[in-house]
């Protein structure tokens, strides 16, 4: 303990030069907070926007439908689904939905999208998709109405009103088409879903492909996310080999992927910053050691071994690195706190921020992960950059730093 | 007569000063004994300081031996040196021998610490011999509250808490006045006759050469004229 309290107080024996080192500490953690909260928050949003405005938590198709989405892989029996789905207490809301690629043409354009035809009455608290809408309403159940991206709007040069063909191949192989009502208009953070993606009512979809009152997919959303591998378990086994039921997990993998990967990523960047910050640590701790020769003189002669002096001196940068941290934990928290709940405005960059899927608004996202990343990271590479001052204050001779002028 | 506690033979020690060779001790024999109280006297640069060094085993020797308590050691790595200066050893150096960073009671605990005593012993020791040498009240001050005279005080007390074989001061009252000087030596004195630790200390300060029970006079690096 007097070898803790020892070092401690040497830290305070020049109070400027340690208050600098903490400083930059400090602020090298709060600006890897703020970043790594702030990325953590884009990679989530990606996640949270796509699976709320459309993939939900969970879908139902016939086995194989995932990885060829073709129209003849239907579901045929909606029926018998949406009785396991009803009686099961986990699942609060789900809807059937006809899913398919095709054309949808203008007068002067065309373009390839995906066509959702969707239950409007059952879609409405389902996802958010509706939030996004920025002109005319979103589907109202009437017949042959379309809701498209704006994106694609400008690209196929119609507005509110007017009149688009649906094309796409049919069950039965025929080439099925369908003249729609442009009724709303959305814009999400996506672009490129919002170029690729449009709403039609789903007995218009049923119609022009054939299905009768077949449906491609159901959509729906659970109590808790988090026990979506327990939920999907017993409805693959209530449900049969015939249908394949995928968490968001399997329908996003490549974010899900990010997600796991950003976290060793994110290491790799709190090293740097620590590596940045250790030429800081070394000028200060080489500095103090040099005051103190005579000091490490007496207390080599009077027989304090090279391990305890390696402690001392160790355990002066982990007080540097441990307070530093905690003083810019604290103030990134600050920051993080109001950032978290009104976000923070990124319109200026927000063209490639929606080429990504984020949106214009970023919300920070701390987890455990930053936490630990924070205070782990910095404070051992702070020991780390005392180490060659420490060994210098070993190798010293006893005579000779007594003797030191 | 008893087996000296330190003793040497043949020592010598030649420092490298910019490529030339400075002999500082040349050839001395010497045989230190429990319950001596040794000063070495001698001028300016004869060797006062480097022969303490090489008896405290702060220092190798160039040649000849330096045997404690019957080991020699040459034998000895640097880390069991150090293990030996923190059992059997005490020192008092000429300045700046306190940690300046922690309170007089805590700096004679300091040693206690090194050698794994535990804190409760520790503090009942540190307090006991604070006692002893009437600095009580200088516990919980820090050394630059106190006076050079003060915390030489301190030093002697850290020197002695841990019960050492012998004590070795370099210049003990160089940097203190007379009075002060005199009352220090009378406090190493009575330690040694009390206490039964043996003393070796150098001055040029003819008062204080004058209280060593025995003397050895140090020229050029050789004993001048041994006084029994
Ligand atoms: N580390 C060293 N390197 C080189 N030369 C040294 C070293 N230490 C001492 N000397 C030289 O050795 C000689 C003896 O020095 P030493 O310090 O032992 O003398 P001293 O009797 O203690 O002198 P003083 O009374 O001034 O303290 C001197 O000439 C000195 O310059
Ligand atoms: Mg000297």
């Amino acid at each position: 303990m007097i070898l803790l309290n020892l070092a401690w107080r040497n830290l305070w024996r020049n109070t400027r030069r340690s208050v600098i080192v903490l400083t930059s500490v400090a602020i090298g953690v709060v600006a890897t907070v703020i970043l790594d909260t702030l990325s953590r928050g884009m990679i989530f949003q990606m996640l949270n926007n796509q699976v709320g405005s459309h993939v939900t938590h969970m879908q139902i198709h016939r086995a194989g439908f995932h990885k060829n989405p073709v129209i003849q892989n239907t579901i045929a029996d909606p029926e018998r689904i949406e009785t396991v789905l009803r009686s099961d207490p986990e699942i609060v809301l789900y809807s059937a939905r006809v899913v398919t690629f095709g054309l949808l043409s203008s007068a002067t354009n065309s373009s390839g999208i995906s066509i959702v035809g969707v239950d409007p009455e059952r879609e409405r608290s389902l996802t958010t998709i509706r939030s996004y809408i920025v002109e005319g309403s979103y589907l109202t159940g009437a017949p042959r109405e379309i809701v498209i991206g704006k994106a694609l709007a400008e690209k196929l040069e119609v507005g509110l009103g007017d009149r688009v063909v649906a094309m796409a191949s049919a069950k039965d192989g025929t080439m099925g088409s369908e003249l729609f009502r442009v009724a709303g208009l959305f814009e999400t953070f996506s672009s490129e879903f919002d170029k690729t993606s449009v709403y039609v009512p789903r007995s218009s979809a049923q119609a022009m492909l054939e299905l009768g009152s077949e449906v491609s997919e159901f959509a729906m959303l659970v109590t808790d996310p988090d026990r979506l591998a327990e939920i999907s378990k017993r409805l693959r086994s209530r449900l049969g080999e015939e249908y394949e039921v995928l968490p968001y997990t399997d329908l996003l993998p490549f974010l899900v992927l990010q997600i796991e990967l950003y976290d060793q990523s994110m290491v790799i960047f709190y090293v740097i910053v620590g590596i940045a910050l250790i030429f800081g640590i070394i000028n200060t701790m080489l500095m103090s050691v040099f005051e103190r020769i005579k000091e490490f003189g007496v207390l080599k002669a009077i027989g304090m071994k090279n391990g305890r002096i390696l402690f001392m001196v160790l355990t002066e940068a982990l007080f540097l690195g441990i307070i530093g941290t905690v003083v810019g934990f604290l103030v990134g928290y600050l920051v993080y706190l109001p950032l978290s709940t009104y976000g923070l405005d990124l319109s200026a960059f927000s063209g490639s921020l929606r080429s990504f899927g984020v949106g214009a608004i970023v919300y920070p996202v701390l987890t455990a992960g930053v936490i630990t990343n924070a205070l782990i990271i910095i404070p051992l590479m702070a020991v780390t950059g005392a180490v060659y001052p420490a060994v210098r204050a070993m190798r010293l001779e006893p005579v000779r730093a007594i003797r030191y002028v | 007569m008893t087996n000296p506690i330190l003793q040497t033979k043949g020592l010598e020690k030649i420092y490298e000063n910019d490529g030339v060779p400075v002999h500082a001790v040349r050839g001395i024999d010497l045989d230190v004994f429990a319950e001596d109280f040794l000063v070495i006297a001698g001028p300016s640069g004869s060797g006062k300081t480097t022969l303490l060094n090489l008896l405290g085993a702060l220092d190798t020797p160039s040649a000849g031996r330096v045997f404690f308590e019957g080991t020699d050691l040459s034998s000895k790595s640097k880390s069991e040196l150090a293990s030996l200066r923190l059992q059997r050893m005490g020192f008092i150096f000429q300045a700046y021998n306190l940690i300046p960073v922690l309170t007089a009671l805590e700096n004679i605990e300091f040693t206690m610490m090194l050698r794994g005593i535990d804190k409760a012993e520790r503090h009942a020791r540190a307090q006991a011999v604070m006692e002893e040498l009437g600095i009580a009240e200088l516990a919980h001050k820090r050394p630059n509250h106190m006076s050079g005279g003060q915390q030489q005080r301190v030093a002697i007390a850290r020197a002695i808490v841990t019960d050492p074989a012998v004590v070795l001061a370099d210049e003990p009252t160089a940097n203190i006045d007379t009075a002060t000087g005199k009352a220090l030596l009378d406090l190493m004195e009575r330690m040694n006759s009390e206490k039964h630790i043996t003393f070796i200390f150098s001055s040029h300060d003819p008062q204080v050469i004058g209280r060593g029970k025995r003397l050895l006079c140090l020229r050029d690096g050789r004993i001048d004229s041994p006084r029994e």
